[in-house]
This record gives C-alpha cells, sequence and structure tokens, in this order.
C-alpha cells in the first residue's frame, strides 16, 4: 500500500513539476504573499450568483421540456442544431435549439455594452477546428458536455462521477503540455465585421427558425431527445441571459479545476459548485433527482468509456482554452478561433451521427471507442507537435 | 507589485516569470483579471516593469493604479 502511494507521489511530481517549483518559488517570497488571491468579493460574489443561476435555469428548462438532466448541454445541443441543418440524419436529435443562439447573441450584446466587442482570430483555426471535433466525439461518447456532466451529478447520476474523473485527468494532462511550453500562437486583431459573422449567422438561424421552420429538420414529439424542448420563447431568453452573464464572469467548467491546480486561484471552481449545489436543490423541490447508476436519463452504465470520453473533452479543452460553453461566449465577443472551435464541435456532433461514433442509453459503440482512442493519439499529437517542435526548430 | 504583464500563452507567462526572477525581481503567475480583459489566460504581477525589454510573447503591460489600469505597453496589431 505504501509502495503505492510513493509510486503515485513520484508520478505526480515528475508530471507536475514546473508547477510545483513554480509554488515552491511563490511560497519563499513573503513579499509575493496575498497577492495571489487576485479576484475581489464582488467578483466571487458574482460567479457564484450567476453559476447558482445556470443551475436553476437548468433545471426549469427541464421542467418546460428540456431532455431530463439537459438542461443546458452545448455538445448535445449543437449536435441537434446540427441534425436540424440537415448535417446529420439521426432523426431523433434533430431540434435548432434557441439556447445555442441565446448564448452568442447574449455574449455578443453584452460585449458591444461594455465595449468589450473585439474582433481578433488567427490562433491555429484549422488546429482548433480538429480540437473541437474530437471534444464533441468524447462528449457524446460521454452523452454530455462538462456543463451537463455537472447537471447529471446534480440530478443523481452516478455515472457522471467517471466523466467527472475522466475530465479532471484530462485536465491535467493539459496543464502537462501547457507547463511545458504548448502555445497555439498569439491572436491577432481583426475587422469589426468578421468578428460579427457567427453571431449574424446566429440571427439568421433565429429568423429561419421562427419564419420558415419547414426548412428545418424536427424531432417529432416523443421520437427522441430532440424532440424534447421547452418553448422556443423561454430556451431563447434563457440562453440570452446566461450568454450575458457568461460574458461577464468568464464561466468556465474548466477553468476552474485549470486555475485552482495552477494558481490555488478557487473564483472560477465556485462558478462550478454552485451550478452544482442549486441545480441539485432544484432538482430536489422538483422531484427530479434521481440517484443512482442503472435507469439515468441519456446516460449508459460503461464506467471506463465515461471517463476516457471526458479524459478527451477535457484534454482537448485545456488545449483550446476553455469548455464548449466558453467557446460560445467568446465567439460572441469576437473570437473568431473560438467561431472556427464551435463549427469543429457541430462537425463532430455530426460526424459522431452519421458514423455511429455517439453512444446511447444502451452504452458505447464499438465505433465510438475506436474514434475516442483516435481523438486521444490526436490531441496528444497535437499538443506534442505545438509544445515541443516549435522548440527544437527554433 | 504594481505592474500586470498580460502574455499571449501561458508558456510566455512561465518563461517570463523565470527570466524576470533571475534578473531579481519578484514575480508572480496569476489569472487576468477580469477587470482587465475579458478573455482568460495567465499574467504575471511584478513590481518592476519590463519595459525595456518587451518580447514577442507580450500583450499587454499595464501599471495599477488607484482609478484602474494604465497601459504601458501594447503589442502591435492586439
Amino acid at each position: 500500500m505504501d509502495l503505492k502511494i510513493r509510486t503515485c507521489e513520484v508520478f505526480f511530481k515528475v508530471l507536475y513539476w514546473p508547477y510545483v517549483k513554480n509554488r515552491l518559488q511563490v511560497t519563499e517570497s513573503d513579499e509575493l504573499r496575498g497577492t495571489l488571491m487576485t479576484s475581489s468579493k464582488k467578483e466571487r460574489f458574482l460567479i457564484a450568483g450567476v453559476g447558482a443561476l445556470v443551475g436553476i435555469v437548468s433545471v426549469l428548462l427541464v421542467f418546460f421540456g428540456n431532455p431530463a438532466n439537459m438542461g443546458f448541454c452545448i455538445a448535445c445541443f449543437l449536435r441537434d442544431t446540427a441534425g436540424a441543418l440537415g448535417l446529420h440524419q439521426t432523426a431523433a436529435v434533430q431540434y435548432l435549439r434557441p439556447e445555442i443562439i441565446g448564448l452568442i447573441l447574449g455574449s455578443f450584446f453584452m460585449a458591444l455594452g461594455r465595449k468589450e466587442f473585439a474582433a481578433r482570430g488567427g490562433s491555429s483555426p484549422m488546429t482548433r477546428f480538429v480540437l473541437g471535433f474530437f471534444v464533441a466525439i468524447g462528449c457524446l461518447m460521454f452523452l454530455g458536455c462538462p456543463l451537463r456532466m455537472v447537471l447529471r451529478l446534480a440530478g443523481g447520476d452516478g455515472n457522471a462521477l467517471w466523466g467527472l474523473a475522466g475530465f479532471v485527468m484530462g485536465i491535467l494532462c493539459g496543464i502537462f503540455f501547457l507547463n511545458h511550453g504548448y502555445s497555439l500562437k498569439r491572436t491577432y486583431k481583426q475587422s469589426f465585421p468578421e468578428g460579427t459573422v457567427l453571431p449574424i449567422i446566429e440571427v439568421l438561424l433565429l429568423v429561419l427558425l421562427v419564419t420558415a421552420p419547414a426548412l428545418l429538420h424536427f424531432t417529432e414529439a416523443g421520437a427522441g431527445p430532440g424532440g424534447n424542448h421547452a418553448p422556443l420563447l423561454i430556451s431563447l431568453c434563457a440562453g440570452l441571459i446566461l450568454g450575458a452573464l457568461a460574458q461577464r464572469t468568464r464561466l468556465c467548467m474548466v477553468a476552474g479545476i485549470r486555475d485552482f491546480v495552477l494558481f490555488r486561484e478557487w473564483t472560477m471552481l465556485l462558478g462550478f459548485a454552485a451550478i452544482l449545489v442549486s441545480a441539485f436543490v432544484c432538482n430536489l423541490l422538483a422531484s427530479f433527482w434521481n440517484p443512482g447508476f442503472t435507469g439515468q436519463p441519456l446516460s449508459h452504465t460503461d464506467g471506463l468509456w465515461n471517463a476516457l470520453g471526458m479524459l478527451l473533452a477535457g484534454f482537448g479543452c485545456v488545449l483550446l482554452g476553455g469548455c464548449p460553453l466558453r467557446q460560445l461566449i467568446l465567439s460572441g465577443e469576437g473570437n473568431t478561433d473560438s467561431a472556427v472551435t464551435v463549427l469543429g464541435l457541430l462537425a463532430g456532433g455530426a460526424f459522431a451521427h452519421n458514423f455511429g461514433l455517439a453512444s446511447s442509453a444502451g452504452g458505447p459503440t464499438t465505433a465510438g471507442k475506436a474514434a475516442v482512442v483516435i481523438g486521444l493519439a490526436v490531441v496528444c499529437l497535437i499538443a506534442c507537435v505545438n509544445t515541443f517542435v516549435p522548440k527544437k526548430q527554433g | 507589485m504594481n505592474y500586470i504583464v498580460t502574455f499571449f500563452s501561458h508558456f510566455g507567462a512561465i518563461r517570463f516569470k523565470k527570466e524576470w526572477e533571475k534578473a531579481g525581481h519578484p514575480a508572480i503567475l496569476m489569472p487576468v483579471p477580469r477587470n482587465l480583459s475579458s478573455s482568460c489566460g495567465t499574467c504575471v504581477r511584478c513590481s518592476v516593469p519590463p519595459l525595456n525589454t518587451p518580447s514577442d510573447e507580450m500583450e499587454q503591460i499595464v501599471k495599477i493604479t488607484a482609478e484602474g489600469y494604465q497601459t504601458l505597453y501594447r503589442a502591435d496589431n492586439s
């Protein structure tokens, strides 16, 4: 037993030596002590409040018709949107989710209002597309993005614990490369219209959804998750409000764990915890709380592949600089690299259903397992190339 | 510790911190403050600004004042 513990200690020290060394240096300096706490009480209160609101709104969306434990799921909603646009033909998951439109436009208007809208991009867009693609594959292996993972935990879905374990491991893998030099290179200022392209597309999709829904593909009521949805106006308003607040607070499911590991900065983690607690309380009040591993809505019980799916997602998200929710928010405030990532997530969702890669309640598919293994290899390769190769060329 | 330097990458921040400490200037890594930028990332807080030696990896250097942040340097086209 002692040997096992010692082996684990050595493993983590080797993996995180740059970080550990950094921490030791920081603690040596009395002058620096105390300045690590960078967030004001107001900021912490704000992010905890927004996290709590996300939890409440998510359960309300389920109450109004969204699939169980899926008030928000960025990967699933982008997959549904891909289906609505005919990018995949799985009839059970086709709906142009107004939440996605709302999140991007909410961030867009908040950024404009606060004069923070800044069109920028050019930081390895194609690499980001590929990373986004495989993050979607990982999420659809687990059946949920990091946000839905928290909502599943709050609903009592024990399988999400495997997902959380994999997610944390994925983030640690990403941090290893960050500390050893990983970079997708700098961003550059772009023209204002360039940054508005994705928000304009979202406006056009909203117009299409309202005025010509016959042009889109929709899952029939009761025929699958795509058929379960809250009324359009409620979904849109929920997205708009949370998009604006997420832009204001930089809420991100990855940043909470990443910043805690890197800096012992737990502000963002507070948002993560607030979502979990508020959604848990709301699920209890609404009688949605259903603890256990079997019979959970839109999930499977294969622990290994739940973990590996979220490992891929967490790893990819750290390399991208944020979770799928954060990518939507950044794309709303003019970041075209994040807009390309959103397109990668959309493409990944479409591929997952065109080629039978997505899991179902019955469990993961063989093709899906192969895709996750390939995804892990590709993400590792991207991490190595962007960490070590430039230095050698140097 | 009156200056904040932001970077285009996390590693740029780590590298600068090491070099700056080697040069005898205290520095710490921290997340970019929200009221400085809506982007998330890593920055370095230091008491002596690297105004004479801004590298390609630096996005901006700001001074922390009672009124807020005073920009001292900003990379071209950023």
